[in-house]
This record gives structure tokens, C-alpha cells and sequence, in this order.
């Protein structure tokens, strides 16, 4: 495993959702055929009791690390990370992931809004970030937030999401971010984790 | 909703300090910012609104810290702890004429009553001493009381049965106007009192901390200290039970503790 310190570069890809999401998930995880130039951060809502569930689905898969971080674990570039169900997880400044327990937003821990507000503040670039297929508003807010920032932001196409809320109160919350479709996210993301730069 | 920045946060810190003589500044500002936006959207104010608001002793002092610094709590909270609890852990304590448990970070007394039942049921209540203590005093005198919703009592019961409870979870509660009320005799070997950790002192020794989901509030710089409180706390070959998204990496006093379950968070002064 290579170390991580200030001084190495780190860039952030952000991709959240919820039901529906899981096979797009997947799908994203299967382009992982080498370590990407970048930390790749999940947001999925799913239930308290799904205790690592995608890590064991895939970690064995690939050569890539893909792991549930600890509170205060140092965010480190050719990683992949899951957020824990049950709890908030928040991307500090000083590039540690930081548990938090407060309220659910939208009916929703862990919130795709406090992940994506807490990387757009944290100081820590963006490469990019996206959002699929949910039946919650969660996610327009932070996606709003990190456009404005001037950071790259996708959501799919709500004809194509399985449940099309999300992606619509996203795009009904700012109007510029960038349609993906099913047919060429993969692309389009594999183009991004593995391209040198933000 | 608002968006601050971190440094509004550091000046809202400041304000608060000014304000109340609470000081934040030890506090993780990943989750301070969070709570602090989310509080300012709940209340509709600007930030500037919130810092003219802040005043000794005045409600919205109150209110402010209840938000950075409650977590939502639950009885029986994570119901494969308690089991474990109940076999890696009490089996320990069957020798000692007299027990003393402290909760630290209690809120409402969430943990205080599940730990006071699991005692009741394995019949260790009537030697033990449950301290429960808090930073918090609007949720300590909530914790005296011992009332919850009836949702909130549904919820718990569900995760009493996932702990294996003995009996029925409203054995241990009445209903009355429609709320659910601890029973006395659960509540007779607690003792709810304001302490902070993060400026008060060892108070007594213990056999048993429970800590859940507390540590996560702090910079690494102050949760080392927090650590070291809790260390000189504990009775020797007494026990320290962390939240399952906590451990004791980054503590100062991993080499001082043995591993009791990795999964649950338990851990045993060795030295």
C-alpha cells in the first residue's frame, strides 16, 4: 500500500445514489481494472444492518483497495471507499474521513448531500462527481454546491434512472450539470479515473 | 439551505466561546460545519443573525449546542453489542461484591437503561452503580425523567429482541399519556450527572466504560486526551467499549488494551 501525505496528490471522484443504483455501482466497479489516478468515494443509502456489503462483492475482484474507512482515516489516491450504513460520512480538510451521527437528511444516513457539501469545502480537489438513480431529493443540494464550486458534475439522465427523483431535483436545483446516459457513463468515467490532473 | 465555510465556522467557535464560555475548539470541524449549517437552515438565520443572537445563558446558546453535540441514540443500540457484552464481558465481573459502570456521553440515558436491563437480567443490577454523565444539562434532566416517545419505544423493542432480551422491553416501562416512562426500578442505580470530557477530570474507577459514539466528536489532538481520561478511569483489567465506527487507532493507548472483539469495539486495560 502506498503512503499517503500532503504533499502526494489527491483528487476526489464522488458518486452517490440510491434505489436503483447498486447495478450502476457495479458497473462502475468493474471498469477498476487497475488503480485509478484518483480516491474514488461512495455514497450509497442503504440499510443500517448491510454491514460491508460492496467491498466484499468486489474487493477480490481487482488489484484496487476498496474498503469501509475508519473515522479519521487518512483519504488516500488508488483508493476505493464505501460509506458505512447508519452513519454520516464526512471528507475533512485535512484529508481524514470523519464519522458523523446527526440527524438523517431525507430520511437518509449515510446522506449524499453531507458527503458531497463536506469534499466541495474540504479544500481537497474534485475530479468529479455524480449522481444516479434515487427516489430522494438527497444529493441536489451537494451536487449544487460542488458545480458552483466549478467542479465537474453528472447526473443520469432521469429517463433512463430506475427511479428518476434524484437526478430530476438535482437538475431542477441548478441547471448546468452534465447528462449521462446508460449507454456511455462507463466511458465517461473510465475517462476520468484514469486521466492524469483534475 | 446555508453553506458555511470553515472559516465561518472558526469565528462562530469563537463567538460561542465569548458567548457561553463553551469552547468547540476541540471539537472535529468536519461535523461542526455540518451541524452548524444544518442549524441555521432549520432556524432560517444567516450567520451573521445567528452571531447577534448569541448571548450568556440565553436559550439559543442552549439550542445551538444541543445541535453540535447530541447524536441520535437509540436503547439497545447495536443489539449484537449487548450480546457480546453479556458473554465477553460480564463473565469478568462476577466477582466483585460491588460494580461501577460509567456511560460516558450518555444524552437522553439511552445506554444507561439498556446497560441497567442487560444488569437487571443477569443479575448484577443490585451491586452495580451506573454512572451516566453528560456536557449536556437540558439532556440530563431529559435523562432523569426517563421518557421517551412511543416510536422511539418501538424502535428500542426491536432491538431488545435483536439482543436477546429476556422479557419484554415493556416490562421495563409504563405508559402514561401516551409516553413511555423507565420503570424506577431501572433507573434506582443511576446516577446522571453533568461532566465534560473534554475539560473535567477522573472522577471515580470503573469497571466498565461504555463510550460509545462520543470520540467521533473530537480533533485527533483532543480525543488522545479524552483517551488518557478514560484510561485513568478504568480499574485495571476493566473494560472500554467503543462505538462499532470507532477504535482505539490514533488513541495514544492502543498498547495499553487488549482486544476483547474487533467487530464490537471492546477492548480490556491490560496494563
Amino acid at each position: 500500500m502506498r503512503t499517503s501525505s500532503k504533499s502526494q496528490p489527491l483528487s476526489l471522484v464522488l458518486l452517490g445514489g440510491s434505489t436503483g443504483s447498486m447495478v450502476i455501482f457495479e458497473e462502475v466497479l468493474k471498469l477498476l481494472t487497475s488503480p485509478p489516478d484518483c480516491a474514488l468515494i461512495f455514497i450509497l443509502h442503504r440499510g443500517k444492518s448491510s454491514t460491508a456489503l460492496l467491498p466484499d462483492l468486489f474487493r477480490r475482484k481487482t488489484g484496487v483497495v476498496m474498503i469501509e474507512p475508519d473515522h479519521l482515516e487518512e483519504i488516500r489516491s488508488a483508493h476505493v471507499y464505501f460509506a458505512l450504513p447508519d452513519c454520516h460520512l464526512l471528507i475533512g480538510p485535512d484529508r481524514r474521513f470523519y464519522y458523523d451521527l446527526s440527524d438523517k437528511d431525507f430520511f437518509s444516513r449515510p446522506s449524499i448531500d453531507a458527503a458531497f457539501v463536506s469534499a466541495a469545502v474540504s479544500g481537497i480537489p474534485v475530479k468529479a462527481a455524480f449522481l444516479f438513480s434515487g427516489s430522494s431529493p438527497d444529493g441536489a443540494f451537494g451536487m449544487r454546491v460542488l458545480a458552483e464550486k466549478g467542479f465537474a458534475t453528472y447526473v443520469l439522465d432521469p429517463a433512463e434512472a430506475e427511479s428518476s427523483r434524484m437526478p430530476e431535483e438535482a437538475i431542477k436545483l441548478y441547471h448546468g450539470h452534465r447528462l449521462i446516459s446508460r449507454a456511455n457513463f462507463t466511458r465517461t468515467i473510465n475517462d476520468i479515473i484514469y486521466s492524469n490532473g483534475v | 439551505m446555508n453553506l458555511l465555510e470553515y472559516p465561518d465556522l472558526e469565528v462562530l467557535i469563537m463567538q460561542i466561546r465569548n458567548a457561553s464560555g463553551f469552547d468547540f475548539s476541540g471539537y472535529a470541524r468536519p461535523s461542526l460545519l455540518r451541524r452548524a449549517s444544518r442549524y441555521l437552515t432549520k432556524n432560517k438565520l444567516t450567520l451573521p443573525q445567528l452571531i447577534s443572537h448569541l448571548e450568556p445563558e440565553s436559550d439559543i446558546v442552549f439550542d445551538l449546542m444541543q445541535e453540535m453535540t447530541v447524536n441520535y441514540s437509540e436503547m439497545f443500540r447495536d443489539p449484537d453489542f449487548f450480546i457480546g457484552v453479556k458473554s465477553e464481558v460480564f463473565t469478568y465481573l462476577e466477582s466483585y461484591p460491588g460494580l461501577r459502570f460509567w456511560v460516558a456521553g450518555c444524552a437522553s440515558g439511552e445506554e444507561a437503561f439498556s446497560l441497567a436491563i442487560l444488569l437487571k437480567e443477569c443479575g448484577y443490577l443490585d451491586r452495580s452503580l451506573i454512572y451516566a454523565t453528560d456536557l449536556n444539562n437540558k439532556v440530563l434532566t431529559a435523562a432523569r425523567e426517563g421518557v421517551f416517545t412511543l416510536s422511539n419505544v418501538r424502535t428500542f423493542s426491536e432491538n431488545y429482541l435483536l439482543a436477546h432480551g429476556q422479557n419484554s422491553l415493556s416490562d421495563y416501562y409504563h405508559v402514561s399519556y401516551n409516553k413511555a416512562v423507565i420503570s424506577r426500578e431501572i433507573r434506582k442505580n443511576i446516577v446522571f450527572s453533568l461532566h465534560d470530557l473534554t475539560g473535567d477530570g477522573v472522577f471515580n474507577e470503573f469497571q466498565f466504560i461504555s463510550c460509545r459514539n462520543v470520540m467521533i466528536y473530537f480533533t485527533l489532538e483532543l480525543r488522545q486526551r479524552v483517551f488518557r481520561l478514560l484510561y485513568e478511569s478504568l480499574s485495571m483489567l476493566g473494560f472500554l467499549c467503543l462505538g462499532k465506527r470507532e477504535t482505539l487507532r490514533y488513541s495514544g493507548i492502543e498498547q495499553n488494551f487488549r482486544v476483547v472483539d474487533t467487530v464490537l469495539n471492546i477492548y480490556q486495560k491490560i496494563k
